[in-house]
Protein backbone atom coordinates (compact mmCIF):
# COMPACT_ATOMS: atom_id res chain seq x y z
CA UNK A 1 0.00 0.00 0.00
CA UNK A 2 1.20 3.79 -0.71
CA UNK A 3 1.55 5.53 2.56
CA UNK A 4 2.89 8.95 2.85
CA UNK A 5 2.61 11.90 5.26
CA UNK A 6 0.05 14.22 3.40
CA UNK A 7 -0.60 14.40 -0.20
CA UNK A 8 1.73 15.54 -2.71
CA UNK A 9 2.27 15.80 -6.26
CA UNK A 10 3.04 12.75 -7.58
CA UNK A 11 4.69 11.83 -11.02
CA UNK A 12 3.36 8.16 -11.77
CA UNK A 13 -0.26 7.92 -13.58
CA UNK A 14 -3.10 8.77 -11.51
CA UNK A 15 -5.61 5.68 -10.48
CA UNK A 16 -8.23 4.55 -7.70
CA UNK A 17 -5.50 2.57 -5.73
CA UNK A 18 -6.19 3.93 -2.46
CA UNK A 19 -3.55 6.06 -0.84
CA UNK A 20 -2.89 6.37 2.68
CA UNK A 21 -1.87 9.64 4.29
CA UNK A 22 -1.68 9.20 8.23
CA UNK A 23 -0.77 12.90 8.53
CA UNK A 24 -4.11 13.87 7.75
CA UNK A 25 -5.72 11.03 10.32
CA UNK A 26 -3.51 12.33 13.00
CA UNK A 27 -4.80 15.74 12.62
CA UNK A 28 -8.23 15.17 12.43
CA UNK A 29 -7.76 13.01 15.11
CA UNK A 30 -6.21 15.76 16.96
CA UNK A 31 -8.82 18.24 16.05
CA UNK A 32 -11.60 15.71 17.15
CA UNK A 33 -9.73 14.34 20.44
CA UNK A 34 -9.40 17.94 21.23
CA UNK A 35 -12.47 19.16 20.77
CA UNK A 36 -13.86 15.93 22.88
CA UNK A 37 -11.34 16.68 25.55
CA UNK A 38 -12.07 20.10 25.77
CA UNK A 39 -15.98 19.61 26.25
CA UNK A 40 -15.59 16.67 28.80
CA UNK A 41 -13.39 19.29 30.79
CA UNK A 42 -15.91 21.61 30.43
CA UNK A 43 -19.68 19.65 30.75
CA UNK A 44 -19.80 20.62 34.20
CA UNK A 45 -19.86 24.41 33.57
CA UNK A 46 -21.02 24.91 30.18
CA UNK A 47 -23.36 22.83 28.04
CA UNK A 48 -22.83 21.99 24.77
CA UNK A 49 -25.81 21.69 22.08
CA UNK A 50 -25.96 18.88 19.78
CA UNK A 51 -26.55 21.33 16.74
CA UNK A 52 -22.78 22.25 17.76
CA UNK A 53 -21.38 18.73 18.17
CA UNK A 54 -22.97 18.39 14.77
CA UNK A 55 -21.55 21.30 13.13
CA UNK A 56 -18.21 20.77 14.52
CA UNK A 57 -17.74 16.86 13.20
CA UNK A 58 -19.41 18.38 9.74
CA UNK A 59 -16.44 20.79 9.80
CA UNK A 60 -14.14 17.77 10.29
CA UNK A 61 -15.46 15.67 7.72
CA UNK A 62 -15.17 18.12 5.16
CA UNK A 63 -11.37 19.20 6.41
CA UNK A 64 -11.09 15.12 6.20
CA UNK A 65 -12.36 14.96 2.30
CA UNK A 66 -10.99 17.67 0.95
CA UNK A 67 -7.32 16.75 2.26
CA UNK A 68 -7.40 12.98 2.42
CA UNK A 69 -7.27 10.31 -0.48
CA UNK A 70 -8.85 11.04 -3.79
CA UNK A 71 -9.74 14.72 -3.74
CA UNK A 72 -6.42 15.14 -1.80
CA UNK A 73 -4.26 13.32 -4.14
CA UNK A 74 -5.77 14.74 -7.34
CA UNK A 75 -5.61 18.37 -5.86
CA UNK A 76 -1.65 17.83 -4.98
CA UNK A 77 -0.40 16.47 -7.81
CA UNK A 78 -3.06 16.01 -10.97
CA UNK A 79 -6.10 18.82 -11.51
CA UNK A 80 -5.78 22.22 -10.83
CA UNK A 81 -9.70 21.95 -10.74
CA UNK A 82 -9.93 19.58 -7.76
CA UNK A 83 -7.34 21.87 -6.37
CA UNK A 84 -9.73 24.23 -6.34
CA UNK A 85 -13.01 22.09 -4.80
CA UNK A 86 -10.36 21.30 -2.15
CA UNK A 87 -9.72 25.28 -1.48
CA UNK A 88 -13.64 26.03 -1.91
CA UNK A 89 -13.91 22.94 0.70
CA UNK A 90 -11.52 24.37 3.25
CA UNK A 91 -12.89 27.88 3.20
CA UNK A 92 -16.45 28.29 2.15
CA UNK A 93 -17.94 24.69 4.16
CA UNK A 94 -15.29 23.42 6.50
CA UNK A 95 -14.27 26.52 8.27
CA UNK A 96 -17.66 27.93 8.92
CA UNK A 97 -19.02 24.75 10.01
CA UNK A 98 -15.88 24.47 12.57
CA UNK A 99 -16.87 27.82 13.77
CA UNK A 100 -20.85 26.89 14.13
CA UNK A 101 -19.59 24.04 15.86
CA UNK A 102 -17.54 25.92 18.55
CA UNK A 103 -18.77 27.02 21.92
CA UNK A 104 -17.93 30.48 22.90
CA UNK A 105 -15.83 29.46 25.89
CA UNK A 106 -14.00 26.88 23.48
CA UNK A 107 -13.20 29.62 20.94
CA UNK A 108 -11.70 32.15 23.93
CA UNK A 109 -9.75 29.35 25.32
CA UNK A 110 -7.67 28.08 22.24
CA UNK A 111 -7.57 32.09 21.13
CA UNK A 112 -6.72 33.26 24.69
CA UNK A 113 -3.97 30.49 24.32
CA UNK A 114 -2.51 31.40 21.33
CA UNK A 115 -2.44 34.63 21.73
CA UNK A 116 -4.85 35.71 18.48
CA UNK A 117 -7.51 37.06 21.19
CA UNK A 118 -5.35 39.56 22.33
CA UNK A 119 -4.17 40.51 18.57
CA UNK A 120 -7.80 40.44 17.63
CA UNK A 121 -8.67 43.18 20.36
CA UNK A 122 -6.09 45.59 19.81
CA UNK A 123 -7.56 45.95 16.46
CA UNK A 124 -10.26 48.34 15.79
CA UNK A 125 -11.39 47.17 12.22
CA UNK A 126 -11.27 43.57 12.98
CA UNK A 127 -13.38 42.43 9.52
CA UNK A 128 -11.36 44.44 7.77
CA UNK A 129 -8.25 42.25 8.71
CA UNK A 130 -9.54 39.73 8.50
CA UNK A 131 -11.46 39.74 4.95
CA UNK A 132 -7.69 41.01 3.71
CA UNK A 133 -5.85 37.83 5.53
CA UNK A 134 -8.62 35.70 3.62
CA UNK A 135 -8.05 37.75 0.11
CA UNK A 136 -4.12 38.06 0.43
CA UNK A 137 -4.58 34.17 1.14
CA UNK A 138 -6.53 34.06 -2.34
CA UNK A 139 -4.17 35.63 -4.37
CA UNK A 140 -1.01 34.59 -2.74
CA UNK A 141 -1.92 30.87 -2.77
CA UNK A 142 -2.62 30.71 -6.35
CA UNK A 143 0.61 31.99 -7.38
CA UNK A 144 2.38 29.88 -9.55
CA UNK A 145 5.26 30.12 -7.53
CA UNK A 146 3.37 29.16 -4.44
CA UNK A 147 1.42 26.24 -6.13
CA UNK A 148 4.95 24.77 -7.65
CA UNK A 149 6.82 25.32 -4.76
CA UNK A 150 4.80 23.76 -2.12
CA UNK A 151 2.88 21.51 -3.64
CA UNK A 152 5.71 18.74 -4.95
CA UNK A 153 6.85 18.33 -0.94
CA UNK A 154 5.04 17.20 2.04
CA UNK A 155 5.56 19.91 4.07
CA UNK A 156 4.77 21.92 1.60
CA UNK A 157 1.33 20.58 0.60
CA UNK A 158 0.31 20.74 3.98
CA UNK A 159 1.37 24.33 4.94
CA UNK A 160 -1.16 25.31 1.93
CA UNK A 161 -3.90 22.91 3.39
CA UNK A 162 -3.34 24.43 6.43
CA UNK A 163 -2.87 27.97 5.61
CA UNK A 164 -6.39 27.78 3.75
CA UNK A 165 -8.04 26.36 5.78
CA UNK A 166 -6.92 29.38 8.74
CA UNK A 167 -7.73 32.09 6.39
CA UNK A 168 -11.19 30.47 6.33
CA UNK A 169 -11.42 30.84 9.89
CA UNK A 170 -10.82 34.38 9.43
CA UNK A 171 -13.36 35.02 6.79
CA UNK A 172 -15.47 33.48 8.51
CA UNK A 173 -15.05 34.98 11.98
CA UNK A 174 -16.92 38.47 11.82
CA UNK A 175 -20.06 36.58 10.79
CA UNK A 176 -20.35 33.12 12.49
CA UNK A 177 -17.42 33.15 14.82
CA UNK A 178 -18.15 32.16 18.36
CA UNK A 179 -16.78 35.04 19.90
CA UNK A 180 -18.91 38.40 19.76
CA UNK A 181 -16.22 40.91 19.95
CA UNK A 182 -15.03 39.54 16.91
CA UNK A 183 -18.33 39.37 14.56
CA UNK A 184 -20.30 42.08 13.06
CA UNK A 185 -23.46 43.37 14.84
CA UNK A 186 -25.39 44.53 12.12
CA UNK A 187 -26.53 42.15 9.15
CA UNK A 188 -26.36 44.43 6.89
CA UNK A 189 -22.75 45.09 7.87
CA UNK A 190 -22.20 40.59 7.37
CA UNK A 191 -23.82 41.58 4.65
CA UNK A 192 -21.13 43.43 2.96
CA UNK A 193 -18.25 41.96 4.31
CA UNK A 194 -19.05 38.70 3.14
CA UNK A 195 -20.34 39.68 -0.31
CA UNK A 196 -16.69 42.34 -0.68
CA UNK A 197 -14.78 39.49 0.77
CA UNK A 198 -15.89 36.64 -1.07
CA UNK A 199 -16.83 38.14 -4.44
CA UNK A 200 -14.36 41.07 -5.37
CA UNK A 201 -11.10 40.10 -5.14
CA UNK A 202 -11.12 36.06 -6.44
CA UNK A 203 -12.57 37.33 -9.55
CA UNK A 204 -8.91 38.29 -10.54
CA UNK A 205 -7.19 34.81 -10.14
CA UNK A 206 -10.82 33.18 -11.33
CA UNK A 207 -10.40 35.46 -14.37
CA UNK A 208 -6.42 34.52 -15.07
CA UNK A 209 -7.01 30.75 -14.26
CA UNK A 210 -10.20 30.72 -17.21
CA UNK A 211 -8.91 33.02 -19.70
CA UNK A 212 -5.22 32.32 -19.74
CA UNK A 213 -4.03 30.81 -23.33
CA UNK A 214 -1.47 28.47 -21.62
CA UNK A 215 -1.11 26.58 -18.43
CA UNK A 216 0.13 28.50 -15.20
CA UNK A 217 0.86 25.91 -13.09
CA UNK A 218 3.88 23.97 -13.74
CA UNK A 219 2.80 21.22 -11.31
CA UNK A 220 -0.59 20.66 -13.08
CA UNK A 221 0.52 20.72 -17.00
CA UNK A 222 3.44 18.51 -16.24
CA UNK A 223 1.47 15.98 -13.94
CA UNK A 224 -0.47 12.67 -15.95
CA UNK A 225 -3.39 14.09 -17.67
CA UNK A 226 -6.54 12.76 -15.72
CA UNK A 227 -9.84 11.80 -16.92
CA UNK A 228 -8.41 12.75 -20.40
CA UNK A 229 -9.20 16.54 -19.54
CA UNK A 230 -6.05 18.67 -20.94
CA UNK A 231 -4.47 20.84 -18.95
CA UNK A 232 -5.79 24.40 -20.51
CA UNK A 233 -9.34 22.80 -20.18
CA UNK A 234 -8.71 21.83 -16.40
CA UNK A 235 -6.82 25.05 -15.48
CA UNK A 236 -10.18 26.87 -16.77
CA UNK A 237 -12.70 24.54 -14.80
CA UNK A 238 -10.58 25.69 -11.99
CA UNK A 239 -11.18 28.97 -12.89
CA UNK A 240 -14.87 28.61 -12.85
CA UNK A 241 -14.73 26.65 -9.80
CA UNK A 242 -13.21 29.71 -8.00
CA UNK A 243 -15.77 32.37 -9.44
CA UNK A 244 -18.66 30.49 -9.30
CA UNK A 245 -18.56 28.62 -5.88
CA UNK A 246 -19.55 31.45 -4.08
CA UNK A 247 -23.25 30.89 -5.95
CA UNK A 248 -24.38 27.54 -4.41
CA UNK A 249 -22.25 28.35 -0.78
CA UNK A 250 -22.50 32.60 0.06
CA UNK A 251 -26.00 33.93 -2.08
CA UNK A 252 -27.91 31.53 0.12
CA UNK A 253 -26.03 32.78 3.19
CA UNK A 254 -26.43 36.27 2.03
CA UNK A 255 -30.39 35.49 1.59
CA UNK A 256 -30.20 33.88 5.13
CA UNK A 257 -29.35 36.99 6.37
CA UNK A 258 -31.23 39.38 4.41
CA UNK A 259 -34.65 37.06 5.62
CA UNK A 260 -32.93 37.32 9.40
CA UNK A 261 -32.74 41.14 8.87
CA UNK A 262 -36.01 41.59 7.50
CA UNK A 263 -37.54 39.32 10.34
CA UNK A 264 -35.75 41.39 13.11
CA UNK A 265 -36.53 44.67 11.43
CA UNK A 266 -40.28 43.52 11.23
CA UNK A 267 -40.09 42.34 15.19
CA UNK A 268 -38.28 45.58 16.34
CA UNK A 269 -41.27 47.90 14.11
CA UNK B 1 38.00 55.54 -64.13
CA UNK B 2 34.59 53.65 -64.86
CA UNK B 3 32.30 54.76 -62.14
CA UNK B 4 30.14 51.41 -63.19
CA UNK B 5 32.16 48.36 -61.02
CA UNK B 6 32.59 50.82 -58.02
CA UNK B 7 28.31 51.55 -57.96
CA UNK B 8 27.55 48.34 -58.21
CA UNK B 9 30.04 47.06 -55.63
CA UNK B 10 27.68 49.76 -53.35
CA UNK B 11 24.89 48.12 -54.54
CA UNK B 12 25.84 44.77 -53.98
CA UNK B 13 26.80 45.80 -50.62
CA UNK B 14 23.60 47.85 -50.20
CA UNK B 15 21.69 44.71 -50.97
CA UNK B 16 23.22 42.38 -48.87
CA UNK B 17 22.99 45.18 -45.74
CA UNK B 18 19.22 44.82 -46.69
CA UNK B 19 18.81 41.13 -47.27
CA UNK B 20 20.52 40.28 -44.14
CA UNK B 21 18.62 42.53 -41.58
CA UNK B 22 15.68 41.02 -43.34
CA UNK B 23 16.46 37.30 -42.65
CA UNK B 24 17.64 38.08 -39.36
CA UNK B 25 13.90 40.12 -39.38
CA UNK B 26 11.78 36.44 -40.31
CA UNK B 27 13.96 34.08 -38.85
CA UNK B 28 15.45 34.95 -34.97
CA UNK B 29 18.02 33.32 -34.51
CA UNK B 30 18.03 29.86 -32.71
CA UNK B 31 20.20 31.00 -29.42
CA UNK B 32 16.54 32.40 -28.69
CA UNK B 33 15.18 29.25 -28.27
CA UNK B 34 13.60 27.74 -25.10
CA UNK B 35 14.63 24.67 -25.44
CA UNK B 36 18.03 23.33 -25.07
CA UNK B 37 19.77 24.61 -27.77
CA UNK B 38 22.26 22.59 -29.24
CA UNK B 39 26.32 23.74 -29.77
CA UNK B 40 26.53 21.92 -33.44
CA UNK B 41 22.93 21.72 -35.32
CA UNK B 42 22.39 18.09 -35.78
CA UNK B 43 21.78 16.38 -38.91
CA UNK B 44 18.32 14.45 -38.96
CA UNK B 45 18.90 10.67 -38.49
CA UNK B 46 18.74 8.39 -40.72
CA UNK B 47 16.78 4.97 -40.54
CA UNK B 48 14.06 3.11 -41.26
CA UNK B 49 11.48 1.20 -39.07
CA UNK B 50 8.07 0.07 -39.86
CA UNK B 51 4.77 2.32 -38.97
CA UNK B 52 1.55 0.77 -37.16
CA UNK B 53 0.17 -0.21 -40.82
CA UNK B 54 2.82 -2.31 -41.21
CA UNK B 55 4.70 -0.23 -44.20
CA UNK B 56 8.51 0.76 -43.86
CA UNK B 57 9.07 4.26 -42.63
CA UNK B 58 12.24 6.04 -44.26
CA UNK B 59 12.32 8.62 -41.15
CA UNK B 60 14.50 11.25 -43.10
CA UNK B 61 12.65 10.58 -46.13
CA UNK B 62 9.63 10.63 -45.18
CA UNK B 63 9.54 14.09 -42.55
CA UNK B 64 11.40 15.92 -45.10
CA UNK B 65 10.69 19.86 -45.60
CA UNK B 66 8.43 19.17 -42.30
CA UNK B 67 8.94 20.74 -38.87
CA UNK B 68 9.66 17.07 -37.14
CA UNK B 69 9.32 15.79 -33.77
CA UNK B 70 11.06 12.39 -33.04
CA UNK B 71 10.73 11.04 -29.41
CA UNK B 72 12.10 7.49 -28.02
CA UNK B 73 9.32 6.18 -25.58
CA UNK B 74 6.85 3.15 -25.01
CA UNK B 75 3.11 2.97 -24.12
CA UNK B 76 3.15 1.80 -20.68
CA UNK B 77 5.61 4.34 -19.67
CA UNK B 78 4.25 5.63 -16.56
CA UNK B 79 5.11 9.09 -16.29
CA UNK B 80 7.13 10.62 -19.44
CA UNK B 81 6.11 9.77 -22.25
CA UNK B 82 2.13 10.70 -22.33
CA UNK B 83 3.09 13.90 -20.78
CA UNK B 84 5.11 15.06 -23.41
CA UNK B 85 2.58 13.66 -26.18
CA UNK B 86 0.12 15.27 -24.52
CA UNK B 87 1.84 18.43 -24.28
CA UNK B 88 2.69 18.05 -28.35
CA UNK B 89 -0.96 17.67 -28.70
CA UNK B 90 -2.33 20.33 -26.54
CA UNK B 91 0.10 23.07 -28.36
CA UNK B 92 -0.79 22.06 -31.70
CA UNK B 93 -4.04 22.46 -31.16
CA UNK B 94 -2.81 26.43 -30.63
CA UNK B 95 -0.45 26.42 -33.88
CA UNK B 96 -2.62 24.96 -36.45
CA UNK B 97 -0.06 26.39 -38.64
CA UNK B 98 3.31 24.87 -36.81
CA UNK B 99 0.19 21.44 -36.85
CA UNK B 100 0.28 21.22 -40.41
CA UNK B 101 3.41 21.46 -40.95
CA UNK B 102 5.11 18.86 -38.77
CA UNK B 103 5.10 15.36 -38.03
CA UNK B 104 5.55 13.48 -34.60
CA UNK B 105 7.17 10.49 -34.61
CA UNK B 106 7.06 8.15 -31.67
CA UNK B 107 9.48 4.93 -31.95
CA UNK B 108 8.54 2.66 -29.10
CA UNK B 109 11.69 1.22 -27.32
CA UNK B 110 9.67 -1.61 -26.14
CA UNK B 111 8.38 -4.08 -29.31
CA UNK B 112 7.89 -6.73 -27.28
CA UNK B 113 4.97 -5.00 -26.02
CA UNK B 114 4.25 -2.57 -28.27
CA UNK B 115 2.49 -4.21 -30.77
CA UNK B 116 1.39 -1.86 -33.87
CA UNK B 117 -1.67 -2.06 -32.66
CA UNK B 118 -0.96 -1.05 -28.97
CA UNK B 119 0.86 1.79 -30.16
CA UNK B 120 -1.37 3.29 -32.63
CA UNK B 121 -4.51 3.14 -29.72
CA UNK B 122 -1.60 5.10 -27.60
CA UNK B 123 -1.05 7.52 -29.98
CA UNK B 124 -4.63 8.05 -31.39
CA UNK B 125 -5.40 9.02 -27.70
CA UNK B 126 -3.39 12.26 -28.34
CA UNK B 127 -3.51 12.88 -32.07
CA UNK B 128 -4.59 10.47 -35.03
CA UNK B 129 -1.50 12.27 -37.06
CA UNK B 130 1.06 11.01 -34.94
CA UNK B 131 3.32 8.38 -36.33
CA UNK B 132 4.36 5.44 -34.25
CA UNK B 133 7.37 3.05 -35.43
CA UNK B 134 8.88 -0.04 -34.47
CA UNK B 135 11.39 -2.37 -35.33
CA UNK B 136 13.27 -4.87 -34.26
CA UNK B 137 15.60 -4.50 -31.33
CA UNK B 138 18.47 -4.14 -33.24
CA UNK B 139 16.73 -1.87 -35.26
CA UNK B 140 15.40 0.09 -32.90
CA UNK B 141 19.19 0.48 -31.14
CA UNK B 142 20.37 1.37 -34.67
CA UNK B 143 17.29 4.55 -34.78
CA UNK B 144 18.61 5.56 -31.67
CA UNK B 145 22.07 5.52 -31.94
CA UNK B 146 21.65 7.55 -35.01
CA UNK B 147 19.94 9.94 -33.54
CA UNK B 148 22.44 10.69 -31.09
CA UNK B 149 20.21 9.17 -27.67
CA UNK B 150 21.44 6.89 -25.79
CA UNK B 151 19.69 3.14 -26.60
CA UNK B 152 17.03 2.03 -23.99
CA UNK B 153 17.88 -0.22 -21.07
CA UNK B 154 14.67 -2.54 -19.05
CA UNK B 155 14.43 -2.21 -15.83
CA UNK B 156 13.32 -5.12 -13.09
CA UNK B 157 11.74 -8.15 -14.51
CA UNK B 158 8.40 -10.01 -15.11
CA UNK B 159 5.48 -8.63 -17.09
CA UNK B 160 6.17 -5.21 -15.23
CA UNK B 161 9.21 -4.03 -15.94
CA UNK B 162 9.95 -0.85 -17.02
CA UNK B 163 12.80 1.18 -19.46
CA UNK B 164 14.81 3.61 -18.83
CA UNK B 165 15.07 5.76 -22.19
CA UNK B 166 16.02 8.93 -23.32
CA UNK B 167 13.46 11.79 -22.50
CA UNK B 168 14.16 14.36 -25.02
CA UNK B 169 11.69 15.17 -28.07
CA UNK B 170 14.46 15.65 -30.21
CA UNK B 171 12.86 18.46 -33.31
CA UNK B 172 13.98 19.03 -36.62
CA UNK B 173 13.53 22.30 -38.38
CA UNK B 174 12.29 22.01 -42.01
CA UNK B 175 16.04 22.10 -43.30
CA UNK B 176 16.59 19.27 -41.81
CA UNK B 177 19.01 20.47 -38.79
CA UNK B 178 17.78 19.88 -35.19
CA UNK B 179 19.05 23.15 -33.26
CA UNK B 180 17.28 22.22 -30.15
CA UNK B 181 15.81 19.69 -27.75
CA UNK B 182 13.25 19.18 -25.24
CA UNK B 183 13.52 17.30 -21.90
CA UNK B 184 10.64 16.58 -20.03
CA UNK B 185 9.97 19.61 -18.21
CA UNK B 186 9.64 21.72 -21.27
CA UNK B 187 6.47 24.11 -20.57
CA UNK B 188 4.05 24.74 -23.58
CA UNK B 189 5.00 28.09 -23.30
CA UNK B 190 8.57 27.01 -24.63
CA UNK B 191 7.01 25.16 -26.99
CA UNK B 192 4.96 27.77 -28.68
CA UNK B 193 7.60 30.09 -28.30
CA UNK B 194 10.34 28.06 -30.03
CA UNK B 195 8.18 26.17 -32.79
CA UNK B 196 7.27 29.03 -34.80
CA UNK B 197 11.05 30.01 -34.71
CA UNK B 198 12.13 26.79 -36.05
CA UNK B 199 9.17 26.22 -38.89
CA UNK B 200 10.79 29.37 -40.37
CA UNK B 201 14.05 27.35 -40.51
CA UNK B 202 13.64 25.95 -44.07
CA UNK B 203 16.23 24.69 -46.14
CA UNK B 204 18.03 27.27 -48.36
Amino acid sequence: MNISWWCTALSEPWSWTFRAYPGVWLVVAALAGGYAVAVRSNRDVEGLSLRETGFFIAGLLVFWVASDWPLGTLGAGYLASAHMVQYVLYVLVAAPLLWLGTPEWLARRVLASTGVYRAGRSLRRFPLLMGAIFNVTLILSHTPIAVDTLRPTQFGSFAMDALWLLSGLALWAPIVGSITEFTQRSYPARMLYLFFTTGVVTILPASFLTFASLPLYRTYELAPRVFGLTAINDQQIAGLIMKLSAVPIIWPVLAGMMYRWATSERASA
Amino acid sequence: MNPFPRLLVICTLVLGAVLGACEGAVIPAVGQLEGVVLQTPAAKAVFTLTDTGGRPYDFSLETKGRLTFLYFGYTNCPDICPVHLAQLAEVFGQLPEVRRNSTVVFVTVDPERDTPEVIRSFLDAFSSDFVGLSGSPEEIEAAQRAAGVPPAVKEGGGEKYTIGHAGQVLVYAPDGLGYSVYPFGTRQSDWIHDLPILLERVES
